[in-house]
């Protein structure tokens, strides 16, 4: 027993009558990098927030170098070294990394009151600690994400902490970002601090991790040692079947005629010189760096923004331009990058976001249809295999790959003939990609011309029949399926020139 | 050291960019004092100045507390409601043709009342999980109404002298009042900037649910915001209600909008998060600046019907000024 460092016994938790977690073992060595890694919903950060102790498990037990720890305590859980960066709010934008660092235990000095000389001595020592460079006085929404979550880990690190969890610590960082963070990370760990890393990223995780442990709806799989780990193998554990050969689609059927064309597209400061075309079946790829100026084309071409020069043509007549009125009457849809804030209204049903974008068309003499609603949400639940409780459960309810089939789904109920995709899997787990890919496939073969927008390379040389990069706001290069890699595609996105300093991603 | 002190200095420099709006309505005000004492020397007179300082006192000390409960991202707009209450109770408590209590329980009373009335705002708002604009309007209303069926159309007219002091006695030749205001606000400051309190009060109105996971309740400083707007409601009203020799049912009428528009226009973020109070007690001496200043230029009664559309245009001045000024510092500091 007194081999693990932190070890839980049956830790389960359910909301309401929803188990989230059951019957969880989870063991860490002292010292480790462990990856805890699950699709989305498989009750990972139920796990994490149980063990950082914001949220009370309603059974099991957690104990630390063998001593118990209370439950439901963030308080007791800091005090005893394991301290969480939550994925979401961890740090306090409008203030500054001081007061991030020492929010909630500020040091006093005599009086009560702060002792901000000691604060700013001890933020420097940590941040020095952590090699990183920040303005002490500047709030925190001001400095870059990366530096945000340098902060983050720089307080987790201020509590003494012997456990630092962290949660999806790379979902907003750039490549270079992500080395410099396992840099850190690698750093903490030879000073002794054990590290829990969830993840959805399999490279990270080969990357960084010494075991990794695997929940599957809210379940404990496997924990294994990460050497001698197959890919295959790990993803098996996660999804509980084999997806990859699945996912893999098949050749696709000879393009149509074509459907989309964009002439010499062009918005000041953005992008320029922007030609391409969409034939009816074919799935095309754009490629690019962060701020390359991909998703600023899609709005463009879908009326969003309006271009400053070039033209639209559906079927080979233009579109009117800045209209998206016309742009979904003449059948193109857009899934936007951000779907939380721009593909869904959140708090609104599952059926209501479903039927988002017809409500006004489907009633008789101005009014709604409740039937015909109900019966068009109904059919696009069972088309995307939406899980949820029910239509009329809010959306924010559903994990990220469902909430994905219903940003996705909204569209179906117009019959668009061309659809724009814009990382239409961020965030989204295997499993769910996996079927986002399948319908992709079948909407291609009946017909539909798609355009996917993604920072995800595999997943493009896995879907698309050709791929488009862009570079700095320009078409750098098109690419046919058989000379897609990943080292081509890079070879047109990253810049002509490198400047040692001027990463494109880092422009957000 | 030496990158670490260039960043300190660089740092020092963002601070004080982000005080901005501190620096331009002191500026405001000054330009206005003495652009209005160039036209009429009289506005600058000593008695004249300190009348104004006097006018003030009551937005001062209530914008203290509310931007405590804006900066957590809540809003108070039963303070005007409260007061006429307040005002009323403390009247007939002291009044020797109604209650005839001693003064300094009257005013004790009072201040409890203020204090227990903003608690109920604020326990209403945070274990009753309701919109605190809901609860202030509600609370604001039903207000109002008790205080016309306390007063019953009778207006209090003999306020006892001893009364009559918080309103126009003075300490070493000071007015009661702005002393009072000068320590509220005194005690604000110290309280945002210096005291663990103060710290929490703007993290929780940052990222409440960081917060919370930093072991902070948002909840206790959000009933102790409600709390201490209320009493400092109360509180204001003792130092300035006793001024005249009536009270009557129109106190406060309007006074909660009046101290709403000083703390947006003194640059708190109606979103939570951001404000400070030196801004919020600038721009009430600016607003409070306004009415005089129309008299005082002489420009003809109907002049002075313009203090509202003055003061409605200072609201859209500060939100428009965060809008332009904030937007381009922010994306600056992200690509460099």
């Amino acid at each position: 027993m007194k081999d693990f460092f932190l070890e839980t016994t049956g830790v389960g938790k359910s909301y309401g009558s929803v188990p989230a977690l059951a019957d969880v073992n989870l063991r860490l060595a002292a010292g480790e990098v462990h990856a805890l890694m699950g699709e989305n919903g498989a009750g990972k950060s139920t796990l994490i927030k149980c063990l950082s102790g914001a949220v009370r498990p309603d059974a099991g037990r957690l104990t630390l170098e063998g001593a118990t720890i209370a439950p439901g305590d963030i308080r007791a859980a800091e005090a005893a070294g394991i301290v969480a960066l939550h994925q979401e709010s961890s740090v306090f934008p409008h203030l500054n990394a001081i007061d991030n660092i020492f929010a909630g235990r500020e040091l006093r000095r005599f009086g009560g009151l702060l002792d901000r000389p000691r604060m700013q001595r001890d933020t420097q020592a940590l941040l020095d600690r952590l090699g990183e460079k920040i303005n002490l006085r500047q709030p925190l929404e001001t400095l870059s994400f990366a530096q945000r979550q340098m902060v983050g880990i720089a307080r987790a690190l201020s509590y003494r902490s012997r456990l630092l969890i962290l949660d999806e610590p790379t979902a907003s960082l750039s490549a270079r970002e992500t080395q410099s963070l396992f840099r850190i990370i690698r750093h903490l760990q030879s000073e002794g601090i054990a590290i829990l890393y969830v993840s959805h990223r399999l490279e990270e995780v080969f990357a960084l991790a010494d075991r990794v442990t695997v929940l599957r709806d809210g379940r404990f799989v496997a924990t294994r040692p990460v050497a001698g780990l197959r890919r295959e193998e790990l993803v098996g554990l996660m999804v509980g079947r084999e997806l990859l050969e699945e996912a893999r689609p098949p050749k696709s059927a000879p393009p149509g005629e074509i459907r989309l064309e964009v002439r010499g597209l062009a918005q000041t400061g953005r992008f320029q010189d922007i030609s391409f075309t969409l034939r009816a079946g074919e799935i095309v790829g754009l490629a690019g760096l962060v701020g390359a100026g991909r998703s600023e084309v899609a709005a463009a071409v879908f009326g969003v923004e309006r271009a400053t020069a070039g033209k639209v043509l559906v079927d080979g007549v233009p579109l009117p331009p800045g209209s998206v009125q016309a742009a979904i009457a003449r059948g193109l849809a857009l899934a936007p990058e951000d779907r939380q804030r721009q593909g869904l209204v959140l708090p609104l049903s599952v059926a209501d976001n479903l039927l988002l974008t017809t409500v006004g068309g489907m009633g008789k003499g101005g009014f709604r249809s409740a039937k015909r609603e109900q019966a068009m949400a109904a059919e696009a639940r069972q088309k995307w295999n939406i899980k949820t409780a029910s239509l009329q459960a809010a959306v924010q309810t559903l994990s990220g790959g469902n909430q994905q089939k219903v940003a996705l789904g909204k569209w179906l109920a117009t019959v668009p003939r061309i659809l724009l995709l814009d990382e239409p899997t961020r965030g989204v787990d295997v499993g769910a990609k996996a079927e986002i890919y399948r319908h992709l496939r079948q909407f291609a073969r009946d017909g539909m011309a798609t355009l996917v927008i993604s920072s995800d390379l595999p997943e493009l040389l896995l879907l698309c029949d050709r791929i488009l990069v862009m570079r700095e706001g320009r078409m750098a290069g098109e690419l046919s399926r058989a000379e897609a890699t990943e080292e081509t595609i890079l070879a047109l996105a990253l810049p002509v020139q490198p400047e040692a300093d001027a990463p494109e991603e880092n422009r957000r | 050291m030496t990158p670490n002190a260039r960043t300190a200095r660089m740092g020092a420099g963002l601070g004080r960019l982000a005080r901005q709006r501190e620096v331009s309505l002191l500026a405001l005000l000054l330009l206005t004092l003495f652009g209005v004492g160039a036209i009429n020397p009289a506005f600058l007179a000593a008695g004249n100045l300190r009348d104004l300082l006097v006018q003030s006192v009551p937005a001062i000390i209530a914008a203290c507390g509310l931007t405590l409960v804006i900066v957590l991202g809540e809003i108070d707009i039963s303070i005007g409601g409260m007061m006429g209450l307040l005002a009323t109770v403390m009247g007939q408590l002291t009044s020797p043709s109604h209650a005839g209590w001693p003064v300094l329980a009257g005013v004790a009373v009072t201040l409890l009342l203020g204090a227990g009335l903003g608690c109920l705002n604020g326990l209403l708002v945070t274990f009753g999980r309701m919109p605190s604009i809901i609860v202030t309007l509600a609370m604001l209303t039903i207000l109002q109404g008790v205080n016309l069926t306390l007063m019953n159309g009778q207006w209090i007219t003999d306020l006892p002298p001893g009364l009559r002091f918080f309103g126009i006695g003075t300490l070493a030749g000071i007015p009661f009042s702005l002393w009072t205001a000068g320590i509220v606000v005194a005690l604000s400051v110290l309280l945002t900037r210096e005291t663990p309190l103060g710290r929490r009060i703007y993290a929780a109105g940052s990222a409440p649910d960081a917060a919370r996971l930093a072991g902070i309740s948002v909840r206790r400083l959000k009933l102790f915001a409600f709390t201490l707007t209320g009493f400092l409601t109360a509180l204001a009203t003792v130092v300035s209600v006793p001024r005249l020799s009536v009270i009557e049912t129109g106190i406060g009428s309007g006074f909660e909008l009046l101290v709403v528009t000083c703390v947006v226009v003194g640059g708190t973020r109606i979103s939570g998060g951001q404000g400070a109070i030196l801004g919020s007690v600038l721009a009430a001496l600016l607003l409070g600046l306004v009415r005089p200043m129309l008299i005082f230029l002489h420009l003809g009664v109907s002049a002075t019907y313009w203090e509202k559309a003055i003061q409605g245009g200072f609201i859209l001045a500060a939100v428009l000024a965060d809008q332009t000024a904030r937007r381009p510092l922010r994306r600056g500091a992200e690509s460099a």
